[in-house]
C-alpha cells in the first residue's frame, strides 16, 4: 500500500467514525474507542481449532483481572505450549546438555517468565539451563565487554535488534535452523519484523519474542471535557477541542491547558521526557521528530546512508528540538528532571498530563497496574504526525498530497532470542539451545506474554484478533483502540526504522547530554544539535565509517 | 676488619648466611619466573596476532603468578633461612599489592593512551595522547570538575554540622546513647537507597511529603531538581545528610579522647564558652578534624550513586560529578580508552589535590599548636 493511500484510508476511517454527531460528542466517543479505525490492520489467518482451544486455555490462567501470574503460572503455561517442541525433539534427548541463558531481571520479569516456560521443557528435553540475569542498566555493559574481550560466557540471549550489528555482525551468533524457522511460523510476523529486522548478511539470526513501537496515548476525558472545550474556543482556536493528530496541534492544545483545570487539578498537555536516561531517552525526541524528519520517498531519516553524515541538525530534527523548548514552560514545573519512565509511569499513569508517547506498556499497564488512575480514561493512537514534511533530498520542507505526513517511530524493533555461534561445534548442544529459543518464540505463548505482565508487546499477526482478547477479558473499546495503535503502526508504510548499527546506543547517550544543555537552555536548538551532529561524526569515525555505512544500509534494507 | 665494618653501615644487622637448600631455592624461583614470563609472552604473541596459537584466556598467566608468588616465597625461606621466614610476613601483602594495585594501574595507563571503543570493528589501538588532548577540550569533563570544586567546599559546612552534632553528643544530655544511634542511621544507608528514598519519593515534586511541605511553607512549585543551584543544593543536602554522622563519630571520638583536665583548668581560669570552644577544643580537635575532613574530601570526590539516580547530572549538566561523567562515558558510550584516561588524569587530580590539603592542614595544626 502506499504511504498516500494508506493515510487517506484513515482520515476516511475516521470521518466515517464521527459522521452524524456533533464535533464534541463524537470527539468523545472517539476517545472511548481509539479515534482509530476499527481493524486497519492485518486481520489474521483464523487458527484451527484445536490450538484456538489450546490459546483459551492457556489465556484462563490466571485469568485477565485475577492477579499477576508467578512462577507456578509460568510453568503450566509452558508446560501447555510443549507441543511443537515435542514434535520437534525426543524426550530425554538433550540430557547431559548444559545450557547458559543471559537476559534482563527488569521488573522481575522477562528471565523470571523464561526460566518458568523453560522449566517444563528442560525436564521434557533433559537438558539444563543456568540463567545470567542482568538489570537492564547493566546489559549494554556487559554484552560491550563479553563481545569485545572476547569472553562470551553465555549460549543464549535475549538481546533487541539494536545490537545486532555489535553482535550478529560480529559472526558471534548461530544461524537459525529451518526447523526452528518452521516452528516459530515466522511468516505470522508483523511485517517491520520481518527481514532484514534479525538477520545479518541475508542469515536468519533472531527469535523474536517481542514487537516495538512508541505509540500516542492521551486521556479521553481531557477531551471530552466540556469545560476545556468551551475555553479552547474562548481562546479563539477554531478548530473543534479534539485529540490532536499532528504535532502542531500537540503543541497548540499543550500551550492552551497551561493554566487551566480539570476534575479541580492542574491540566497539562504533553510530557516530553528531558532527562537522560542511558540512550533511551533519544528515542523521545526521535518520536517527536519522526513525522518532520521521514519523508515517505525516503527510507533514512538519521543519517544520510551513502555518507552516515548525521541529519540530527536538519530542520526538521531542530524544529522537533525547538518544540520541546517551546512546550517544556507549559508542561508541569518537574518536568526537565523527568526521564522516559517518569513521564509514562509516575505522570501519566499517575493522572498527571493529557498526552505522551511511549512503547506499549502504557496500555498494557493502564489497566492492570495498581498505581494507573487512567485505565478507563486512555485512549491510543499511532505517533502524531506533522504538516509539512522535510526533504532531507531536495532540503524543502513538502506538504503531501496526501495530507499530514505520519511516521511511527518502531523505536527498538522489540526483544528477540538469539543463540550463540559457540554451540555450533556441538550439534547436540545447538539442537538443544535452539529448541529452547523456539519455545520461547512460540506462537502460542505469545498471545499470553502480550495480554498478562511479561515486558512483552503484540509482534504476531495472529495476535490481532480482538474478539480473543475480548474473550479472555479485556474490555472492547480499550483494547480495539490499543490494538490499533499497534499494528497501525507496525505496518505503516512510512515507519521509521531503527538502525541497527554498532553502537547505536552510545549515538543516543552522546546526544542525551547535549539535548539535556539544550533543554536546560544552555544551548540554543541549532547549536546544540550541530553539537550532536559532530559527536556522531567523531563516533562514526572510531567505530568504523565504511562498516557503519554498509551495515546502515543493510539495517534499512537498501 | 671485615668488609662491613669497613663501610661502617651493616655491622649491626646480622649477616645473611645461605641456607643449606639455597640452590634449590634460586632454582625454584628461576623455574617459576620463567614459566611466568614464558607464559605471559606466549599468550601476548597470541592476543598481538603474532602467533595463532595461544590460551583461551588470560587466567593461565594469573596461575603462573601464584605459582611464582608461592616459589619467591619458599625460595625466599631456601635461601635466606630465619630472614627468609620473616620476609614471608610481608611478601603475600606485597604481591598482593603488586597484583591489586600496581598491576591494574599500569594496565590502566596501558589502556588510557588508546581509542578504544567497544563497538569499533578495529578493537583496540594505541592513539598516543589523543585522549588527552580530547579530555582538555572537554566541557563536560570540565564542567563536572567545576561542579566538585562546589562538592568539596561544601565539606566544611558539612564539618561544621558534624563538629555541632559531635559537641551535643559530647555533652551530658538525656537519652545521649539514643540520639548517638539515631544520629548514625543515615550513614548505614545506602547511597543508592536515600537517591531513591529521599530524592525520587519524598522530593517528588507530586507527592512528595518534603514537597509538600515546602508547599505549605509558600514554595509554590517545589521543584528540587529543575533549577541548576536548587538540584546542586538538594544533591549536597542528601549526600550530606548520609555522610555527616561518619565525620561526626569521627569528631566524637576524638572529644572523648580530649584529656577532660585542660579544659576544666580552663573554666577555672574564667574562660568562656566560646574561648573555651575556640582556645581549647577546636585546636586540640585539629588533628581529628584534619584526618575527618580528608576522608570525606576522598569521599566526596568519588561522589557518583545519588547524582546518577536521582538527576542523572541533570539540568543541564549542573549536578554532574567526575564520577557520574566517567560512568557514561564506559557504561553508556562503550568508551573504554577516553574513560580511562578520564579515570587517571581524575585519580592524578586528585593525589596532588589531597597531598596539598594534608601538607596545609599539617601546617595549620603546626600553626595551632605554637
Amino acid at each position: 500500500m502506499k504511504v498516500a493511500d494508506y493515510d487517506r484510508y484513515l482520515r476516511l476511517s475516521r470521518r466515517n467514525l464521527l459522521k452524524g454527531g456533533t464535533a464534541l460528542g463524537a470527539m468523545a466517543a472517539a476517545g472511548a474507542v481509539g479515534l482509530n479505525p476499527t481493524r486497519s490492520f492485518a486481520d489474521a489467518a483464523p487458527l484451527p481449532a484445536d490450538e484456538m482451544s489450546l490459546r483459551k486455555a492457556i489465556l484462563a490462567i490466571p485469568g485477565i483481572g485475577k492477579g499477576q501470574p508467578g512462577d507456578a503460572e509460568w510453568q503450566k503455561v509452558g508446560e501447555m505450549v510443549l507441543g511443537s517442541t515435542k514434535a520437534s525433539v525426543k524426550q530425554g534427548e538433550f540430557a547431559g546438555v548444559e545450557l547458559s541463558f543471559m537476559g534482563l531481571n527488569n521488573q522481575n520479569l522477562h528471565n523470571m517468565l523464561f526460566r518458568g516456560f523453560l522449566k517444563p521443557w528442560e525436564a521434557y528435553t533433559g537438558a539444563k539451563i543456568t540463567w545470567i540475569d542482568l538489570a537492564q542498566a547493566d546489559y549494554n555493559a556487559r554484552l560491550q565487554q563479553s563481545v569485545a574481550t572476547k569472553t562470551v560466557d553465555f549460549d543464549i540471549i535475549e538481546m533487541g535488534a539494536p545490537f545486532e550489528g555489535d553482535v550478529c555482525g560480529k559472526g558471534l551468533t548461530s544461524e537459525m535452523p529451518d526447523w526452528v524457522k518452521k516452528q516459530i511460523d515466522m511468516d505470522d510476523l508483523v511485517n517491520y519484523l520481518k527481514p532484514p529486522v534479525g538477520t545479518w548478511d541475508g542469515k536468519q539470526y533472531r527469535v523474536t519474542i517481542d514487537g516495538d513501537t512508541h505509540n500516542f496515548n492521551y486521556r479521553t476525558d481531557y477531551f471530552a471535557d466540556a469545560d476545556l472545550a468551551k475555553a479552547w474556543t474562548a481562546a479563539g482556536n477554531s478548530t473543534p477541542w479534539a485529540v490532536p493528530r499532528t504535532w502542531q496541534q500537540v503543541q497548540a492544545v499543550t500551550k492552551f491547558l497551561k493554566g487551566q483545570k480539570i476534575k479541580g487539578q492542574d491540566a497539562y498537555g504533553y510530557l516530553d521526557a528531558p532527562k537522560p536516561w542511558g540512550g533511551f531517552g533519544f528515542y523521545f525526541l526521535g518520536s517527536r521528530a519522526t513525522a518532520y524528519a521521514k519523508h515517505p520517498d525516503d527510507k533514512a531519516w538519521l543519517f544520510d546512508p551513502d555518507t552516515m553524515k548525521p541529519r540530527v541538525n536538519n530542520p526538521a530534527w531542530v524544529r522537533a528540538i525547538q518544540d520541546v523548548l517551546d512546550a517544556l514552560p507549559s508542561e508541569p514545573p518537574d518536568q526537565l528532571n523527568a526521564d522516559p519512565n517518569e513521564t509514562g509511569f509516575s505522570q501519566f499513569l499517575g493522572g498527571t498530563g493529557s498526552m505522551c508517547v511511549w512503547w506499549g506498556d502504557i496500555g498494557s499497564n493502564a489497566k492492570t497496574n495498581d498505581s494507573s488512575v487512567v485505565g478507563d480514561v486512555c485512549g491510543f493512537d499511532i505517533l502524531p504526525g506533522s504538516d509539512d514534511v522535510y526533504n532531507s533530498k531536495t532540503g524543502k520542507w513538502e506538504k503531501l498530497a496526501s495530507g499530514p505526513n505520519f511516521a511511527p517511530n518502531l523505536a527498538y524493533l522489540g526483544w528477540g532470542v538469539y543463540v550463540m555461534a559457540r554451540v555450533d561445534s556441538d550439534p547436540k548442544k545447538q539442537k538443544a539451545a535452539w529448541s529452547a529459543a523456539a519455545h520461547l518464540g512460540g506462537k502460542d505463548l505469545a498471545i499470553w506474554t502480550a495480554m498478562y505482565p511479561s515486558g512483552f508487546q503484540c509482534y504476531r499477526n495472529s495476535q490481532s484478533n480482538i474478539d480473543e482478547w475480548v474473550s479472555a477479558g479485556y474490555d472492547k473499546d480499550f483494547i480495539t483502540s490499543y490494538l490499533n495503535s499497534q499494528f497501525n503502526s507496525y505496518n505503516h508504510p512510512n515507519g521509521a526504522i531503527e538502525p541497527r548499527i554498532p553502537g547505536i546506543f552510545q549515538y543516543y547517550s552522546a546526544a542525551e547530554d547535549i539535548l539535556a544543555n539544550i533543554f536546560a537552555g544552555k544551548m540554543k536548538a541549532q547549536d546544540g544539535a550541530d553539537a550532536i551532529s559532530a559527536a556522531w561524526e567523531k563516533l562514526t569515525d572510531q567505530i568504523g565509517r565504511d562498516n557503519q555505512i554498509k551495515l546502515y544500509k543493510a539495517s534499512l534494507g537498501m | 676488619m671485615d668488609d662491613a665494618a669497613t663501610l661502617g653501615t651493616t655491622s649491626s644487622r646480622p649477616r645473611r648466611q645461605a641456607g643449606p637448600y639455597a640452590g634449590l631455592g634460586r632454582g625454584l624461583i628461576i623455574v617459576a619466573s620463567i614459566i611466568l614470563v614464558g607464559c605471559a609472552g606466549f599468550e601476548t604473541l597470541h592476543e598481538t596476532g603474532i602467533t595463532s596459537f595461544g590460551f583461551e584466556n588470560w587466567r593461565p598467566i594469573l596461575y603462573a603468578f601464584l605459582l611464582w608468588g608461592v616459589a619467591l616465597g619458599v625460595g625466599q625461606v631456601l635461601i635466606r633461612g630465619e630472614a627468609g621466614k620473616r620476609a614471608l610476613f610481608i611478601l603475600p601483602a606485597a604481591l598482593f599489592t603488586v597484583a591489586m594495585a600496581i598491576f591494574p594501574t599500569i594496565f590502566g595507563l596501558s589502556i588510557a593512551f588508546t581509542d578504544w571503543n567497544l563497538s569499533s570493528t578495529t578493537g583496540q589501538r594505541f592513539n598516543g595522547i589523543d585522549n588527552l588532548v580530547a579530555l582538555f577540550h572537554d566541557g563536560y569533563f570540565w564542567n563536572a570538575l567545576l561542579n566538585m570544586v562546589y562538592y568539596v567546599l561544601m565539606v566544611l559546612v558539612e564539618y561544621a554540622i558534624a563538629f555541632g552534632l559531635a559537641l551535643l553528643l559530647n555533652a551530658e544530655i538525656k537519652a545521649r546513647k539514643f540520639f548517638r544511634v539515631a544520629f548514625l542511621l543515615p550513614f548505614m544507608l545506602s547511597p543508592v537507597a536515600v537517591s531513591w528514598m529521599v530524592g525520587k519519593s519524598m522530593m517528588e515534586y507530586r507527592y512528595g511529603p518534603m514537597a509538600n511541605l515546602m508547599r505549605f511553607f509558600g514554595w509554590s512549585s517545589p521543584s528540587f531538581f529543575t533549577n541548576p543551584w536548587i538540584a546542586r543544593f538538594s544533591i549536597e543536602a542528601m549526600d550530606a545528610w548520609v555522610a555527616i554522622p561518619f565525620v561526626m563519630i569521627l569528631l566524637l571520638a576524638g572529644l572523648q579522647a580530649m584529656s577532660k583536665e585542660v579544659q576544666e583548668a580552663a573554666r577555672i581560669d574564667g574562660a568562656t564558652g566560646w574561648q573555651l570552644f575556640w582556645r581549647i577544643t577546636f585546636p586540640l580537635m585539629l588533628p581529628v578534624s584534619v584526618t575527618a575532613i580528608a576522608l570525606r574530601v576522598i569521599f566526596k570526590l568519588k561522589l557518583a550513586d545519588i547524582v546518577i539516580n536521582t538527576t542523572s547530572g541533570g539540568p543541564g549538566g549542573a549536578t554532574d560529578t567526575v564520577s557520574s561523567f566517567i560512568y557514561r562515558e564506559y557504561r553508556d558510550r562503550s568508551n573504554v580508552g577516553y574513560g580511562t584516561m578520564l579515570a587517571m588524569f581524575y585519580l592524578v587530580i586528585i593525589v596532588v589535590f589531597v597531598t596539598f590539603l594534608l601538607d596545609f592542614a599539617g601546617r595549620l595544626v603546626r600553626r595551632f599548636a605554637t
